[in-house]
C-alpha cells in the first residue's frame, strides 16, 4: 500500500505512466508522448504568434525580409489579433459552458431531473440582482433569475451585473480604462469583429479588447457557470477524498467522467449508487460501481461529493490505459479525441454527450435536461454489462493514491475562517482572520495557481514544485482546475501531510484551521470564485485587489480558455506569472503591454510575467510578493 | 516597524543583558561556578528541555549563548520569529538562574521565582481531570488594582492556575489579595524575565508526563500546544521584550491577549486584541479552546477547585464543625426511591445565624441516594469526594472524612449570607452532576447538636465497619476483574494503569471500587476491564490479558506489564505518582520518596531526580511511580520478597503509613514495629554504609532476603 507518510513525487507518477505505456503497447495504442514526437519541432511562426491567416490573400509570414502582411499589417497588429482572437476563443468556451448552466437552472422542477440544492444562495443573488424574493416559489425565483442571466449573454445596453462584487477602485479602473465587459457575447463579437480582415491592427486596442473579453469570461459567463452550479447542485464544503490514478478499483466497474460541465456528471454520480445498478454490477460479477473522474468535471464531483480524482488533463489516456475503465463518458472540452482510437484498443466504451463535443468512434448519447436521468441511468447500465468484456491479462492499476480535503468555496473559507475567529472581538463571515494571517507577517501572501497540463513542461512537476517552494515560504495557495487536481495527486491536500512541507506559518495556519495548505477552489471556471475572494480580501482589508500580497500562476497553461483567464486576473489587479509563452513573443509592442510597466499595468495595476524556467519563476513570484509587502509597509 | 521586526528586537535586547550577565558573573566567580535552579532535575529546564543538554556551572552557560546566537536567525519568516521567541526565552532563564548563583534566595514571599519539580508533578492530576482548566499567565499592570483584582478572581473562579509577573504582583499585594500555590495564584516575580518561571513548568511538563525527549524542540512544541492549555494575558505597554516572549509563548502553542494597540498586529487564535481588559477572560478561554465544568450552584459565594487549597485561620472562622471533639460525620447512603425528595435539603437543628461566633460545634451531614443503577459499593467512592467538593467552596476549608472531619466555615462567608442548608445545597448538586449515570434522586440531611448526632454517629459507624470489613476481603484474588486508568493519557499519552483492589493508582487517587465507579457511569471512558482469566505467573501478577490491554491502551508502545514486580516490566507512570522507589543496591532494598520531601536520599538523588528515571509510560527497571497507599499492601513488591524490602522513607511519608505497614509486615515476616526499622533521614541522608550499619543494628528484615535478581 502506498506509504501515507511522504508525498507522491513526480518520477513516480512518471513511472506509473511508462508502466502503463507499456501496457498500451501490447494493444497497438497511440499516446500523447509518442504524438508529440511526431509533432517536433514546432512551427517558428505559429509559437511566436507571427503568421496570419485571417485572410484567404496569406498566409502571411512575418519575417525580417517580409517585415508587414499582404494588406500591410506589422507584426504587431498581427500578434495582438491573434492573441485576442485566442481569448475570444476561451471566453466564448467558458461562458457557453455558463450559458448551458443558466439553461439548466431554467429547467428545474421540484419533481425533475435537477433541483434548486441550495435555495439560499440563489436568494442570495437574486437580491443583489434586485429580484423580490419575498413570498416567492423557490422554482419561480430560479427560473426568473435563470431568465436574466441568460439576458446578460445578448443585453443590449449596459454592463454585466456580477461586476458589481468588486471593490470601487477596480470599478473605477475598468471604466477609466474602457473595458467593462456589456453583453458577453458582444464581447467575443466585437473580438472576432475587430480582428476580421481590415479592422484594427493598433496593438493596443487589440489589448484593451483582450482584457475587456477575458473579463466578461471571469465576472460574466464563468461566473454565472460557478454561481448557478451552486444553486442546482450545491456550493462545495470541505470534504475529504483521494486522488491518483489508485483511486480507480479493480474489483469494481470503473466510469470515468470527464470535461467540464456538471450537469451530467452529476447524474451519473447519482445513478451510480442506485440500489438497482449496484445489483446489477454485482450480477455481473464486480463488487460495485465506482465513479471517478479527469479533469474539471472531476473537480465539480469531487467538491460536491467527494468523488475521487483519477487524474488531471494528461492523465485522461492513462485511465483507458489501466484496462480497466469500462466507460468513459465525456461532456465538453479538453477531451482529446484521442481516446476514440485508444478506447478501441481496450474494451473501453468512449460515450460522448454533448453537441458541443462530437468525436468519431465514440458512442454520442445527446444529454438534454429532459432526458438527463434516463440516460444517465443507461450510460451506467452499459458500463455495468461492459465489465464482462474487460481483459483481466490487460488490467493494470499504479498502486498510488493519495488523501484530499476539496471543496472551498469563499461560503466554505469564510466558515472555516470563522472557527479561527474570536466571537469577543471579531465579526463572522469575514475574511479579516486570514487578512490579519497574512498583514502580520505569518503568512507572506497567497498564489492563486490554476490552469492545465502541456507537454511543453514536465507535467505536473512546475505545479507540484512551485507549490512545494510556496509553501516552504509561507505562502498559502488557493487553487483549482488541473493546477488542483496536481496537488491532489501528490498528496499536498492531505491536511496531515501537506502541513509538513510548510514553513512554520504556513503550518500554524492549517493546524488552527484544520485545512491543507492548498485549497481546491474548484473547476477553471471557479476560478470567477477566486476574484471574489481578492475582492472581499480587498474590501476587509481596506486596500486595493492589486496591493494584496497576491499573484496569479498558470505554470503549464495550454488551452484558449487559460488565456481568456489570465486576462481577466490580470485584469482584475493580479499580476499573472506564466510558465509557457502566449504566443506573442513576435512583437516586441504586445509583449511591453502585457509585460511591461506601461501598458496594461498602467490601466489595471498588474501585469504578466512569462518565464520558462519554472524555478526562476517561483522566485519571480516571491520576490512580487514580499515587494508588495514592502509597499504596504508590513 | 513589523511584527518581526519587533520580536527580533526584543530577542537582541534580552541576548545582549544575557551575554552582559554571564561575563560579569564570569569575572566574579570564574567559569567553574555552579548554577542552576533549586529542586529541579532538569536544570536549566528550558535549555534541557529545547537543546537536550544540561547546564551546570558558568562555562558551558558561557558556551550556551553561542547555541542561542545561532537560533537567532532573521529571514522574514514566523519560523525565526519563533525561533527568536524561544531564544529570548532561553536568555531569560539564564538571566534568572544568575540570580541563583553561589546560593542566593533572590526571591522573596509573595514572589516564588522558580518553581520545583513537585510544583509541576503536583499539577498532573487535576490538570488531567479538568480541575484546573487551564493556565493564565499575567504579564502587567491593569489600570487599577481593583481591575486586576477582578481578572484574578475570575480566573480563581474557574480553577485556573494564575502566575503573575510584573506590577500586577503589587497591585494584587495593595489589596491585600491572597496569592500562592494553595490558591493557585502564583506571583512570579517583578522583572518580565520571570515569566520564565512558568514557561519551565510547561516544558517540564512535556518531559515529566509527555516523555518528551530533551532536545526534541518540533515534539515539545506539540506537546505543548496540545495538552498545555496556558495563554497569556499582557497588559499595555508591550515592550520588545515582552513581544519576543510572547512570539515564544505563541511559538509553544499559547495564544497571547493584549489591550496593546500601539504598533501592534493580530494573528486569529494567536494574538489578539481585546481593549477591554474585563474580557480578557472570557476571550482567552474562547482562544485556547477552554471548556469549563459549568458548576452552577445556587450559593452566595463562588465555588471553584481554585479554593480547593485555601485555609482558614481560627481568627477568621464563623464555627467549625470538630469531629476530634464532638459527634460529626459524614455519610453517604443508599435508600430506596420512595423514601427520598429530590433536592430537599434538611436542617435538623439551630442555623449559623443562631449559632454564636467562634463555636466548635456537632453536626453530621448525611447524602441519601437512590438510582436504578446504585451499588452500595459506590457509597465510600462518593463520599470521598465530599471532601474536594466541600473545599471548592469559597471561605470553607474541610479535612478529615468519616466521623474525624473537620469543617471551619469563614467569617466572611457568614457575612455574605453562606449558612449550613448551602452546604446542602453543593452536596446536592455535585453527586447529582457527577453522578448522573448511577444517581436519579438525591437528599441531604444536615443535623446540628450533641444530642441527635451522639445516637446518629453509631449508627454511621457501624456502616463505616462492614464498609472495612468488605475492604478487607477484596483481595486481587477475590474480584473477577481488574481496571485500566487511562485518564492521564490526556497528559502521558502512552501510559496505562491498571488497578487491583491491592494496587491503586499511581497517583493515589483511583481506588478499584473508583475505577469500577468509572466503569459504570461511563462505559466508554478510562476504565475498562481487564479480565484476569488468563494468568502467566502468579508470583509475578504476569497476564496474558493485563499484556493485552497495555498493548491496546498504549497504543502498542508498551506490550508486557507486571503486577507485582520492580524489575520485570515493571507497570509505568505518567508523572503524577505520589512516591518513587528505587532500588539501593547495598542493601538490596528499596527506597521510597514522596513528592512532598524536597531532601536527599541514600540513593544520592531526590524525589525530583528519581522522578526523572521515570515518567511518561516508560518502563524503567528498579525505579517505580505507585501510590503512597500502595506501600503497605501485601502485593508492594512481591516477586521481590514484598514491603520487607523497604529500607529509607522520609519520616513524614513513615508516619502517614506506619499503621497499615505494621500491619502488613507482622503479617508477612512476624516483625513488629516494622515502620521503625526502616531508616529515614534522621538516621541518614547519603551515606549506603550508614544506612547499612542502621538495619543491622535494628535486624532489618531484607537482611536475610535473596539478592535482587536485577
Amino acid at each position: 500500500m502506498k506509504d501515507w507518510a511522504r508525498l507522491t513525487t513526480v518520477e513516480e507518477m512518471e513511472a506509473a505512466t511508462n508502466a502503463l505505456l507499456e501496457n498500451g503497447k501490447k494493444v497497438g495504442a497511440d499516446s500523447w508522448q509518442q504524438r508529440v514526437k511526431n509533432q517536433m519541432p514546432h512551427c517558428g511562426f505559429g509559437e511566436s504568434g507571427t503568421c496570419c491567416r485571417i485572410c484567404s490573400m496569406g498566409p502571411c509570414r512575418i519575417t525580417k525580409k517580409s517585415p508587414r502582411g499582404i494588406c500591410g499589417c506589422d507584426v504587431h497588429g498581427i500578434v495582438g489579433r491573434n492573441f485576442l482572437r485566442f481569448v475570444a476563443g476561451g471566453s466564448a468556451t467558458h461562458s457557453d459552458h455558463g450559458r448551458e448552466i443558466c439553461h439548466t437552472l431554467y429547467q428545474t422542477k421540484p419533481d425533475g431531473n435537477y433541483q434548486v440544492k441550495d435555495p439560499e444562495k440563489l436568494i442570495r443573488i437574486a437580491t443583489e440582482w434586485g429580484v423580490e424574493t419575498e413570498g416567492k416559489d423557490i422554482y419561480d425565483l430560479a427560473h426568473e433569475v435563470a431568465e436574466m442571466a441568460l439576458l446578460e449573454y445578448g443585453k443590449p445596453f449596459g454592463n454585466q451585473r456580477f461586476l458589481e462584487r468588486a471593490p470601487e477602485h477596480t470599478r473605477k479602473l475598468w471604466h477609466d480604462a474602457g473595458i467593462e465587459p456589456r453583453a458577453i457575447d458582444r464581447e467575443v463579437s466585437t473580438a472576432m469583429h475587430m480582428t476580421h480582415m481590415g479592422n484594427s491592427s493598433l496593438p493596443e486596442a487589440l489589448i484593451r479588447q483582450s482584457l475587456r473579453s477575458g473579463l466578461s469570461d471571469g465576472w460574466g459567463g464563468s461566473m454565472a457557470g460557478t454561481e448557478f452550479s451552486d444553486v442546482l447542485f450545491g456550493t462545495p464544503k470541505p470534504m475529504d477524498t483521494t486522488a491518483n490514478l489508485g483511486v480507480m478499483d479493480k474489483d469494481m466497474v470503473n466510469v470515468v467522467v470527464h470535461g467540464h460541465d456538471p450537469s451530467l456528471s452529476e447524474m451519473i454520480v447519482h445513478y451510480a449508487n442506485d440500489p438497482d445498478m449496484i445489483a446489477l454490477a454485482k450480477s455481473v460479477g464486480a463488487k460495485g460501481i465506482n465513479v471517478c473522474g479527469v479533469c474539471c468535471t472531476a473537480n465539480e464531483v469531487a467538491m460536491r461529493h467527494g468523488i475521487p480524482m483519477a487524474g488531471n488533463f494528461l492523465s485522461q489516456e492513462n485511465v483507458v490505459l489501466t484496462g480497466a475503465c469500462e466507460a468513459i463518458v465525456v461532456d465538453v472540452q479538453c477531451i482529446f479525441p484521442a481516446l476514440g482510437p485508444l478506447s478501441k484498443c481496450f474494451h473501453t466504451k468512449f460515450i460522448t454527450t454533448s453537441p458541443i463535443c462530437r468525436m468519431p468512434d465514440s458512442e454520442f448519447i445527446q444529454f438534454s435536461a429532459s432526458n438527463a436521468g434516463e440516460n444517465a441511468k443507461s450510460i451506467v447500465q452499459m458500463a455495468v454489462e461492459n465489465f464482462k468484456n474487460r481483459d483481466q491479462a490487460l488490467v493494470h492499476i499504479p498502486d498510488m493514491k493519495s488523501k484530499a480535503r476539496v471543496g472551498y468555496s469563499v461560503e466554505a473559507i469564510k466558515k472555516t475562517l470563522d472557527t479561527v475567529a474570536n466571537s469577543q472581538v471579531d465579526t463572522f463571515g469575514t475574511l479579516k482572520p486570514l487578512v490579519e494571517c497574512v498583514h502580520s507577517g505569518v503568512l507572506r501572501g497567497a498564489v492563486a495557481m490554476v490552469g492545465c497540463n502541456n507537454p511543453k513542461v514536465r507535467p505536473d512537476y512546475a505545479h507540484i514544485e512551485l507549490m512545494k517552494k510556496l509553501l516552504e515560504n509561507d505562502i498559502i495557495l488557493v487553487v483549482s482546475g488541473c493546477s488542483a487536481q496536481a496537488a491532489a495527486k501528490a498528496g499536498l491536500m492531505d491536511p496531515e501531510l501537506a502541513k509538513e512541507y510548510c514553513g512554520d506559518g504556513l503550518k500554524r495556519v492549517c493546524e488552527l484551521a484544520n485545512i491543507p495548505p492548498v485549497l481546491h477552489m474548484g473547476s477553471c471556471v471557479d476560478i470567477s470564485r477566486m476574484m471574489i475572494l481578492a475582492s472581499d480580501l480587498a474590501k476587509d482589508w481596506g486596500i486595493n485587489i492589486s496591493q494584496i500580497p497576491l499573484v496569479g500562476c498558470a505554470p503549464e497553461w495550454m488551452s484558449e480558455k487559460a488565456v481568456s483567464i489570465g486576462n481577466y486576473v490580470v485584469a482584475t489587479g493580479i499580476d499573472t506569472f506564466l510558465g509557457v509563452d502566449p504566443y506573442t513573443k513576435g512583437s516586441e509592442e504586445v509583449t511591453a503591454l502585457l509585460q511591461g510597466d506601461h501598458g496594461i499595468k498602467e490601466w489595471v495595476e498588474a501585469n504578466y510575467t512569462v518565464e520558462l524556467d519554472i524555478e526562476k519563476l517561483g522566485d519571480r513570484m516571491i520576490q512580487r510578493i514580499e515587494e508588495k509587502r514592502a509597499a504596504l509597509g508590513i | 516597524m513589523t511584527l518581526f521586526d519587533r520580536v527580533f528586537g526584543g530577542n537582541d535586547v534580552v541576548y545582549n543583558r544575557a551575554v552582559a550577565a554571564v561575563d560579569s558573573a564570569i569575572a566574579t566567580y570564574g567559569e567553574a561556578e555552579a548554577v542552576s535552579f533549586p529542586d529541579t532535575a532538569y536544570s536549566l529546564p528550558c535549555y534541557y528541555a529545547v537543546t537536550g543538554e544540561k547546564i551546570g556551572n558558568l562555562g558551558q552557560m558561557k558556551a550556551a549563548l553561542d547555541v542561542i546566537k545561532g537560533m537567532m536567525t532573521r529571514e522574514n519568516r514566523l519560523h525565526d520569529a519563533f525561533q527568536s521567541g524561544i531564544a529570548a526565552a532561553l536568555c531569560a532563564e539564564f538571566l534568572e538562574a544568575l540570580k541563583y548563583i553561589h546560593g542566593a534566595t533572590p526571591y522573596e514571599a509573595p514572589c516564588c521565582g522558580h518553581l520545583s519539580d513537585a510544583f509541576v508533578r503536583n499539577l498532573g492530576v487535576p490538570l488531567v481531570t479538568g480541575d484546573i482548566p487551564g493556565v493564565a499567565v499575567i504579564i502587567g499592570a491593569a489600570d487599577t488594582a481593583d481591575e486586576m483584582v477582578a481578572l484574578v478572581k475570575s480566573y480563581q473562579g474557574q480553577g485556573m492556575l494564575v502566575s503573575i509577573t510584573g506590577d500586577a504582583i503589587g497591585q494584587l499585594q495593595e489589596k491585600g489579595y491572597k496569592t500562592g500555590e494553595n490558591v493557585r495564584v502564583v506571583p512570579l516575580g517583578y522583572e518580565m524575565q520571570s515569566v520564565i518561571h512558568v514557561v519551565s513548568v510547561a516544558m517540564r511538563a512535556a518531559l515529566i508526563f509527555g516523555n518528551v525527549t530533551p532536545g526534541d524542540f518540533k515534539t515539545l512544541a506539540k506537546y505543548t500546544m496540545e495538552r498545555v492549555k496556558a495563554f497569556v494575558n499582557a497588559y499595555k505597554p508591550l515592550s520588545d521584550e515582552i513581544v519576543a516572549y510572547g512570539a515564544g509563548a505563541i511559538c509553544l502553542g499559547f495564544p497571547v491577549v493584549s489591550n496593546e494597540t500601539e504598533n501592534m498586529f493580530k494573528v486569529p487564535k494567536s494574538l489578539i486584541q481585546q481593549l477591554d481588559p474585563a474580557l480578557f477572560n472570557a476571550t482567552s478561554l474562547e482562544a485556547r479552546d477552554i471548556k469549563l465544568k459549568i458548576t452552577n450552584i445556587d450559593i452566595p459565594v463562588s465555588f471553584a477547585s481554585a479554593f480547593e487549597g485555601e485555609i482558614i485561620r481560627r481568627g477568621d472562622m464563623q464555627v467549625e464543625v470538630d469531629g476530634s471533639r464532638l459527634d460529626c460525620f459524614e455519610l453517604v447512603a443508599t435508600k430506596d426511591a420512595s423514601e427520598i425528595e429530590d433536592h430537599r435539603i434538611i436542617v435538623d437543628g439551630p442555623e449559623l445565624d443562631e449559632i454564636p461566633v467562634g463555636s466548635k460545634i456537632s453536626l453530621s451531614y448525611t447524602v441519601e441516594v437512590a438510582g436504578k443503577a446504585m451499588q452500595p459499593d459506590f457509597e465510600s467512592v462518593m463520599e470521598r469526594k465530599i471532601h474536594a467538593f466541600l473545599n471548592c467552596i469559597e471561605g470553607v476549608m474541610h479535612t478529615g472524612q468519616r466521623d474525624m472531619i473537620r469543617v471551619r466555615i469563614s467569617k466572611a462567608d457568614f457575612e455574605a449570607g453562606f449558612r449550613f442548608k448551602h452546604i446542602g445545597e453543593v452536596l446536592y448538586a455535585k453527586i447529582k452532576s457527577e453522578f448522573d449515570a448511577v444517581v436519579d434522586k438525591c437528599q441531604v440531611k444536615i443535623v446540628v447538636g450533641d444530642e441527635a448526632n451522639h445516637e446518629l454517629r453509631k449508627h454511621a459507624n457501624e456502616i463505616f465497619a462492614k464498609r472495612d470489613d468488605r475492604l478487607r476481603s477484596m483481595t486481587d484474588e477475590s474480584v473477577p476483574v481488574y481496571y485500566t486508568c487511562i485518564m492521564c493519557q490526556a497528559f502521558s499519552p502512552s501510559h496505562v494503569c491498571i488497578v487491583t483492589p491491592e494496587r491503586l493508582g499511581l497517583c493515589g487517587a483511583v481506588s478499584w471500587l473508583d475505577a469500577k465507579a468509572t466503569n459504570e457511569l461511563d462505559p466508554a471512558g478510562p476504565c475498562q476491564i481487564v479480565p484476569k482469566d488468563r494468568c502467566i505467573d502468579e508470583n509475578l501478577g504476569r497476564y496474558e490479558d493485563v499484556d493485552e490491554a497495555v498493548n491496546k491502551y498504549s497504543h502498542g508502545a508498551l506490550e508486557h506489564v507486571t503486577l507485582y514486580s520492580l524489575f520485570q516490566d515493571p507497570m509505568t507512570s505518567c508523572g503524577c505518582f505520589e512516591c518513587i522507589c528505587g532500588v539501593e543496591p547495598v542493601s538490596m532494598g528499596v527506597v521510597i520518596t514522596c513528592r512532598e520531601h524536597a531532601g536527599m536520599t541514600p540513593l544520592g538523588m531526590t524525589f525530583s531526580e528519581m522522578a526523572s528515571m521515570t515518567g511518561g509510560g516508560v518502563q524503567t527497571p528498579g525505579f517505580m511511580g505507585h501510590g503512597k497507599q500502595f506501600i503497605s499492601s501485601k502485593k508492594f513488591l512481591k516477586a521481590e520478597g514484598g514491603l520487607g524490602r523497604i529500607v529509607w522513607m522520609p519520616k513524614e511519608l513513615k508516619d502517614i503509613v506506619r499503621e497499615k505497614l505494621d500491619a502488613a509486615a507482622a503479617e508477612l515476616y512476624g516483625v513488629e514495629n516494622f515502620t521503625d526499622m526502616v531508616a529515614d533521614e534522621s538516621i541518614c541522608t547519603e551515606d549506603p554504609e550508614q544506612l547499612l550499619n542502621y538495619l543491622s543494628e535494628v535486624g532489618h528484615p531484607v537482611l536475610s532476603m535473596e539478592p535482587f535478581d536485577m
